[in-house]
């Protein structure tokens, strides 16, 4: 299984950048000429992204989504600039272009030689152009192959390890991209589609099945937003190696808390945003940097990123709004110029449009809001008061389908004292914002909190001392990044600082630890640019300063990587892999389960709530048959029952089920519920001794499918004719 | 002018052509020893009756081999002992004997379960056989006696079930039997429906002809196994349905049409329960056979391994009845059966790959003037011995000749075309006994080894010894007569002993007696008949009745003894020295590997195995292993 989940990783990370940077390069690369490597990256990226996600909107819209259309679709911009470039010799060209394809189609070419062919074209030009492009530029690659790899280290352990959803709220986004394979975008409500669309589109048109897509593309998904962080600070830095103390210092440094990167062991949408947040800021930037020409494909990739970030997630489009806060400020001697403010403003306000329409389209037909929109927007209206008078928000937060998480609560319930002079507002402030911090974004470490604190700090005075020095652009940019992120730690404290609460109080802290790393890196690198000005020797200067930081990330302690508790055992992911393995298409199936494998397994088989199975065990007095007609029928046990208790689990579970459990009553809440914690144990409990009493009976039949210390899987074959009547007095209905 | 090289070239190349289509041909012809029967080899080392097991005979339990105790004496653990309750002289126990000799199990009989209990002391049984007539089920106190039995691990199996009104009056009887609810007191089936993994031969439908898809599923067939009128009951918790009726009408749901056959599981040992008087004659066997095998997680058990195709009257010899063939076929007996019946059964048979044995007659008519034609023999004995099919001798005629005077003149022709022929076979049809005792005294049949004769309702063992020397095989369905009960009663031979027999009547072609002997409907018949057999019970043996009377023999003597040590199978064979097979059926299990032997699968969950060495060990694995891990 795990060899399995590395060949789907690579699967989907091919199909993923296929689609949204080789796709794009290779229709636009004549137009990039002249773009820094890291902005073509970022445009390219961007560009893919938004078309595929507009793609399959249009075509939801429409009703028409299909894999046919898709394909059609991802085809039509190259049919169009072909058709636009080789107007009169297009038909020549095309029959060239097939010449070979006809060749091999009636065997004059065989399929070896044609891969031959294509192969040594490959070869000439990896050679050639690749070869000679990345001569001057070795070490950096290395580097870059080495913080790569780190990447995949770090959080990939737990790809290759997990096998199960690592977030609670997954099988509810599985549920709404089932959806989209019945042309229903919206089926739980209006809710920001773009994570769903880009899932729908590789599912639809790799075939990859959506919760395989759910469980490994967290991993491709995390090394592309380092990989964006990467190349934005390679855009603003002097020296070309300091970028890279940021990304080192972000993925291998032990101070951070678990909670600002364990978002990224699951794809969310969330973190899939936040791969838009630096790309528009970035485009922004460098708008406020030109003169005069190409102005206008700035503000073009700049509007597309802004109208992806509110695509995808509401929280990413508010940070990338404090962002661009920032960025004015840092820019205001630009931005207050009006040509300026004006082709920013308008690409904002078109980015927001454009993905604020549909949803406000289908709102307008008369499609609710989905429930968790509420919530957010109960977050926000509720302002600063809410966490911080109630105290009951968990460090880690609390899900947004509403479930609080397990881990401590933090003594929030006092204000900072509004009494006071001005300096001392400001000192109780800045108490209050590192004691944030501290609980928050680091491992409760006031040191740690107070450094991260001043490089803000030093990044704000640095940022000024290069606008003195006249260097506008680079201290602009020193500054944007500066404010934006002292404007995130004081929102931090909102809660206690009395300011309105914009986000959930824990999600502040997944957009620190991003913004963290720009900053210990371009501070450094303003630093170095100090030093030795844009002599050569700033490079050696960087080298020097990574090497200082990999020390001091070693001395203060490294991160490992960590295996979270997922909402699914692993065996229950090897069953339900097998089963889809065995089951081929042909056949009925249905699982018994306590995990969504409805979701999982969506117009595959069928799924057999087991507490509902389990509850029709207690009236089997009064209904003494229970057929389950499927040919096959599997009953998924955890002889160790999972927690299911907090946003991202953390607590490995112990419990064995046990006659105590079964002589429990089965728990009589609804929902969700009876599968967690405690009530999870009862319920397993009764299953496994109805499924030992059911196996006395028919010792033959009920077969064991999977077994390991932890978990069970029964399978047993009916005939249609003959369904097994599954209603048992197993000793311990009620 | 031809070129002395060409000339020399094609005249190696003619003497090429000559050589191959002549020579060869000749040299066949000459090797051909059409006229001694290779299947008349001496009889006095095989096996004979005082070979035979018998249950309740002297046990001599084996002696373990140094170093290999543990192992095998789990293997020679006592034999499984089966109780009959009910009375010795019912067909049903003959049955139920006749299975427990062919298993090689011991049995015992009692007239009540008074009368069992009284002697509890002669061991506990490992499967109760009862009459539901010999229990008295309104008193309780006999219930009480089969669950105190049952709780114990003593499997129990009704042949049939208690009235009714009994039933469905108590509860406690209703819930031991595995009865949820008596839907109807009767009810009429319009056909029924066999679930697959019980009886080799897989699932299958018994439909009335009404249905369209009938003729489909299994044509030309009208008589149905078992009763159609029966109660109608559903079943409750912890049982397993084999066999259902389809009741009529499209708005029952197929759960809970009638059950005929069931298993109510009781924890260590099971009831079954059978509706319909479906165990009446030997498909009782086959039953028995596959509800034990449902009763651990492996049944192994001894058969046979024989699927015999027996042409029976043909051929014919003689120009017999010239006016009805010219007028049917425009054409003389001896040319029908030369040109259009051979080349269609040889077809067929060597298509699904069985072996005929061709019971010939010189004769049908021994009234009339119609000789039969000595060359007509030697044809036949050519193309069979070409062919591997046996020639055996058909007992009977058309003529009602008495056996004495047909063999008299039946050896005179014999002497006369060959100078005599040693048959190993004979198809004694319905002949009584005695009759067939008394023929094989006669000269023409010294040689003859085995007798074929027709399945009769009463007679219990399919097969067994006519006398010391000579075995019985019984012929169990007419292949040209298709019907569903003849199917069912295949599927539990095959499922009991690896045997069947099926014989063709070929006199009818010669003297069609209904406008559906014309051979035009009979070679669809049997056709279908071959086909349907051949593509079901493809892993056993074809052979011919000599062939097969060599297993029997083997199949009789042997004694074995089985047991289960983790995932190995150890199996002892007793008392014979050739291969001996066994059918091996298991539940989600597959066969790993095997020393003394090999194996075969038949189906899902059912093997052949051929075991040729005293002992054999079976290793087990899953039947379907997790691709991902």
């Amino acid at each position: 299984m795990t060899m399995l989940t590395i060949l789907q990783t690579i699967e989907v990370a091919a199909a993923y950048l296929a689609v949204t940077l080789l796709l794009p390069w290779a229709l636009l690369r004549r137009r990039m000429t002249g773009i820094r490597l890291p902005a073509r990256f970022m445009a390219c990226f961007m560009i893919g992204n938004f078309y595929c996600m507009n793609l399959v909107y249009l075509l939801q819209l429409l009703h028409i989504s299909c894999r046919l259309t898709l394909f059609l679709g991802t085809l039509a911009p190259f049919i169009a600039v072909a058709a636009f470039q080789w107007k009169a010799s297009l038909g020549a060209r095309l029959e060239r272009r097939l010449e070979q394809l006809r060749q091999v189609s009636e065997g004059q070419l065989g399929r070896r030689t044609l891969m031959l062919r294509l192969g040594r074209r490959l070869g000439r030009m990896s050679s050639g152009w690749l070869g000679e492009w990345l001569a001057p530029r070795w070490p950096e690659a290395l580097l870059a192959a080495g913080t790569v790899a780190l990447i995949l280290y770090i959080y990939g352990t737990n790809t290759v390890n997990v096998y199960g959803y690592c977030a609670s709220d997954m099988v509810l986004h599985n549920y709404w991209i089932n959806h989209m394979e019945n042309n229903n975008i919206f089926v739980d409500g209006v809710y920001p589609f773009g994570f769903h669309c880009m899932i729908y589109y590789l599912h639809e048109v790799f075939a990859i099945p959506v919760y395989v897509l759910l469980r490994v593309f967290a991993l491709p998904q995390t090394l592309m937003i380092h990989l964006m962080l990467l190349a934005f600070l390679r855009l603003l830095c002097k020296a070309r190696y300091t970028p890279y103390i940021g990304v080192m210092a972000y993925v291998a440094s032990g101070v951070f808390y678990q909670y600002t990167y364990y978002r990224y062991y699951a794809a969310l949408p969330q973190e899939y945003g936040m791969l838009f947040i630096l790309p528009a800021a970035w485009f922004a930037i460098a708008f406020l940097r030109e003169k005069d020409f190409a102005r206008r494909r700035n503000l073009i990739l700049f509007a597309i990123a802004i109208s992806m970030t509110l695509t995808v997630h509401f929280y990413d489009t508010i940070v990338a709004g404090l962002l661009c806060l920032g960025i004015g400020a840092g820019f205001v001697f630009r931005c207050l110029r009006w040509r300026y403010l004006k082709g920013l403003m308008l690409a904002g306000i078109a980015g927001i449009l454009i993905a604020v329409l549909p949803m406000a389209a289908a709102y307008a037909m008369g499609k609710p809001l989905q429930g968790s929109l509420y919530w957010g927007m109960n977050m926000l209206s509720s302002g600063g008061g809410e966490a911080g008078e109630g105290g009951v928000e968990g460090k880690g937060g609390s899900g947004e389908d509403g479930k609080k998480e397990a881990g401590g609560t933090q003594d929030s319930g006092k204000k900072a004292p509004q009494g006071g002079g001005l300096a001392e507002k400001l000192q109780k402030g800045v108490v209050c914002v590192l004691e944030e911090l501290k609980y928050y974004v680091t491992n409760d470490s006031m040191d740690a909190a107070r450094f991260m604190l001043g490089s803000v700090g030093a990044v704000l005075a640095l940022g000024v001392l290069w606008l003195l020095l006249r260097r506008p652009d680079y201290g602009g940019a020193l500054l944007s990044v500066g404010v934006f992120m002292g404007v995130l730690c004081i929102l931090q404290a909102s809660a206690k600082l009395g300011l309105p609460q914009l986000l959930e109080v824990s999600r502040y802290s997944v957009y620190i630890g991003y913004g963290i790393p720009i900053i210990w890196g371009l501070g450094l690198d303003a630093v170095l640019y100090l030093l030795f000005g844009e002599k050569r020797a700033i490079d050696a200067g960087a080298v020097a300063a990574l090497a200082a930081a990999c020390a001091a990330v070693a001395l203060t302690g490294v991160r490992r990587p960590a295996c979270l508790s997922a909402y699914e055992s692993n065996d229950a992911i090897i069953c339900l892999t097998n089963i889809l393995h065995e089951s081929g298409g042909e056949g009925s199936w249905t699982i018994c389960s306590a995990n969504d494998e409805q979701q999982m397994t969506w117009g595959r088989g069928y799924h057999y709530e087991l507490i509902e199975f389990l509850r029709k065990q207690e009236e089997v007095k009064e209904q003494p048959v229970i057929t389950i007609p499927t040919d096959t029928v599997y009953f998924f046990i955890e002889k160790v029952p999972l927690l299911y208790l907090d946003y991202l689990n953390t607590i490995r579970p112990s419990r064995e089920v046990s006659l105590e459990g079964a002589e429990t009553p089965l728990p009589k809440v609804k929902g969700i519920l009876p599968y967690i914690g405690e009530q999870r144990w009862v319920t397993m409990s009764h299953m496994y001794y109805w499924a030992r009493a059911f196996r006395e009976l028919y010792p033959n039949e009920m077969e064991v499918y999977y077994e390991t210390d932890a978990f069970v899987c029964y399978r047993i074959r009916q005939d249609a004719y003959n369904l097994y009547n599954f209603a048992l007095d197993y000793g311990y209905n009620e | 002018m031809i070129s002395r090289r060409n000339y020399f070239a094609i005249t190696i190349l003619m003497a090429t052509v000559l050589f191959l289509c002549m020579c060869l041909n000749s040299l066949k012809d000459g090797w051909n020893d059409y006229a001694v029967n290779r299947y008349t080899e001496t009889a006095e080392n095989y096996p004979s009756q005082i070979n035979m097991y018998l249950p309740g005979g002297e046990e001599e339990e084996p002696a373990p081999e140094e170093g290999t105790e543990d192992v095998w004496s789990l293997a020679a653990a006592s034999r499984d002992r089966v109780v009959w309750i009910g009375p010795e002289d019912s067909a049903l126990y003959g049955v139920v004997e006749a299975w427990v000799t062919y298993t090689k199990r011991d049995i015992a009989a009692y007239p009540s379960l008074t009368a069992l209990k009284a002697a509890e002391g002669e061991g506990a049984a490992w499967m109760l056989v009862t009459d539901p007539a010999c229990v008295d089920w309104e008193s309780g106190e006999e219930l009480e006696l089969l669950e105190g039995y049952v709780e114990a691990g003593t499997h129990l199996v009704l042949p049939g079930l208690p009235e009714v009104s009994v039933i469905e009056g108590n509860k406690k009887l209703r819930d031991f039997l595995g009865i949820r609810k008596v839907l109807e007191q009767e009810t009429t089936v319009t056909g029924y429906y066999l679930r697959e993994g019980f009886l080799l031969g897989g699932g299958t439908f018994y439909l009335d002809r009404e249905s369209p898809d009938a003729e489909e599923l299994l044509p030309g067939s009208e008589a149905y196994p078992g009763e159609k009128t029966f109660p109608w009951y559903l079943p409750g918790y912890g049982t397993k349905v084999y066999m259902r009726g389809i009741a009529a009408g499209e708005q029952v749901k197929a759960e809970n049409y009638p059950i005929m056959l069931w298993r109510k599981s009781h924890g260590t040992a099971s009831v079954f329960a059978v509706n319909g008087g479906l165990m009446d004659g030997l498909q009782g066997m086959g039953l028995l056979s596959a509800m034990a095998a449902e009763t651990d997680s492996y049944g192994l058990y001894p058969v046979v391994n024989a699927q015999n195709m027996i042409l029976a009257g043909y051929p014919s010899l003689a120009d017999e009845n010239p006016e009805e063939m010219e007028r049917l076929y425009s054409r003389s007996v001896k040319q029908v059966f030369q040109e259009l019946l051979w080349p269609n059964i040889a077809a067929v048979l060597e298509k699904h790959r069985y072996k005929a044995t061709c019971m010939m007659t010189p004769q049908y008519d021994y009234t009339d003037d119609n000789l039969p034609d000595g060359r007509q023999l030697a044809y036949y004995l050519k193309i069979f011995n070409e062919h591997g099919a046996e020639t055996g001798l058909w007992g009977l005629s058309v003529s009602d000749t008495p056996l004495a005077g047909k063999l008299a003149s039946d050896g005179a022709f014999l002497r006369e075309a060959l100078g005599g022929y040693g048959f190993a076979s004979l198809y004694a049809g319905d002949m009584e006994d005695l009759e067939i005792r008394e023929a094989l005294g006669e000269e023409l049949l010294g040689s003859v080894r085995t007798v074929v004769r027709e399945h009769d309702g009463a007679q219990a063992m399919p097969v067994g010894f006519l006398s010391g020397d000579v075995t019985v095989q019984r012929v169990i369905g007419d292949g040209l007569a298709y019907t569903y009960e003849n199917d069912f009663l295949v599927r539990c031979m095959e499922t009991a002993l690896g045997y069947f027999s099926i014989s063709f009547d070929l006199s009818r072609v010669a003297y069609p007696e209904e406008d559906g002997d014309g051979w035009e409907q009979l070679s669809k018949a049997l056709g279908t008949t071959i086909g349907t057999y051949g593509q079901t019970f493809r892993g056993f043996h074809a052979t011919t009745a000599s062939e097969c009377d060599a297993r029997i023999r083997q199949f009789l003597a042997l004694d074995y003894r089985d047991g289960r040590i983790d995932d190995a199978i150890h199996l002892q064979v007793e008392g014979i020295t050739g291969p001996a097979w066994f059918v091996l059926r298991t539940h989600n299990e597959a066969i790993e590997d095997m020393e003394g032997g090999s194996w075969q699968e038949l189906e899902e969950g059912a093997y052949l195995i051929e075991v040729t060495d005293k002992r054999a060990v079976l290793t087990l694995k899953p039947a379907d292993e997790r691709f991902y891990r």
